[in-house]
């Protein structure tokens, strides 16, 4: 159940962070050139990213053995969740800009401004966006969810993400620039490198203490050391 | 051509964004996992989380001196 709900907290907000960027290239693209081909666009990659989830989701929980499969997929969550945390830190002590959605919405546009083929750019910008953007969720999910066994719960965390960013982006119409997305990846970095840690660690062999309850301490252990960074190298935040 | 470069270093980018902190992150788990198969003592992989929380604050660090 511990286990489970970190699986369904690390798919929701992951999808979350990916989807606001995502929504802010869709909505540029829509706004700017028309809805048509964008929304066939996104379709078309979240179709695309629907088949990376089933095809390699169902390998991983039907083929792979539960050691390996904690082994070699925690040390990658480890990977990914320390890149994200890595990141956070460097944006948190204020030596990284925070990423800027309005930016990223202007930038969009400036680049369909000399785009002739409206229709074609419109549908290969919001598809290459959203399908890029999306594989981080891929992994996220099939990782989690694989060696969970939890597949569906994951699926369901990320989807319930996405649904409730885009249904934010048609009632607002603009890129949500308030959404903390900082503070997200630097929480999905912590949860993440605390299950690959708790997996990793079981595929070597080792047992934990009091079992699921010890991704909590792991958790501790990470947001203890990651603030640790940020009062060691701590700046003036930038611009 | 230019999409699937973009999705190839997309998928590197996934685990990838200093190959020395990587590297060493493989070397803490593969050291980690040469002594949990030795020593089957409760509660060894946190020495292990000590060892990668250290190298996160290590490299972060480094980073910084880098940027500065």
């Amino acid at each position: 159940m511990g286990t489970q709900l970190f699986t369904f907290g690390a798919a929701f907000l992951g999808s979350a962070v990916e989807s606001v960027e995502a929504l802010t290239i869709v909505l540029a693209v829509g706004l700017t050139r028309g809805w048509r081909s964008s929304l066939y666009g996104t379709v078309a990659a979240l179709v695309a990213l629907a088949v990376l989830v089933v095809l390699f989701g169902q390998v991983i929980v039907a083929r792979v053995p539960e050691s390996t499969l904690k082994l070699v997929i925690g040390t990658l969550i480890v990977l990914f969740g320390l890149r994200w945390l890595h990141k956070a830190i460097l944006r948190s002590a204020g030596l990284v800009a925070h990423h800027d959605e309005e930016k990223s919405y202007e930038e969009t546009i400036s680049e369909l401004k000399g785009a002739v083929r409206q229709d074609w750019v419109a549908f290969t910008i919001c598809f290459k966006g959203v399908f890029l953007e999306g594989l981080e969720v891929v992994f996220i999910v099939i990782a989690v969810g694989g060696t969970s066994k939890g597949l569906p719960v994951a699926v369901a965390g990320g989807l319930l993400a996405m649904i409730a960013v885009a249904a934010t982006g048609v009632v607002v119409r603009k890129p949500l620039a308030q959404v903390p997305e900082n503070t997200l990846k630097y929480a999905v970095g912590i949860i993440l490198t605390s299950l690959g840690t708790f997996w990793g660690v079981e595929g070597m062999g080792a047992i934990w203490p009091l079992d699921f309850v010890s991704i909590f301490v792991l958790a501790a252990l990470y947001f203890g050391a990651s603030r640790l960074a940020v009062t060691m190298i701590r700046r003036p935040v930038l611009a | 051509m230019k999409f699937l470069k973009a999705a190839a270093s997309e998928v590197i980018g996934l685990f990838v964004g200093d190959w020395t902190q990587t590297i060493v992150s493989i070397v803490i788990l593969a050291a980690g996992w040469l002594v949990v198969s030795r020593i089957h003592q409760i509660g060894i992989g946190f020495i292990v989380a000590v060892a990668l929380a250290a190298q996160l604050v290590i490299a972060t660090r480094l980073e910084a001196r880098r940027r500065a």
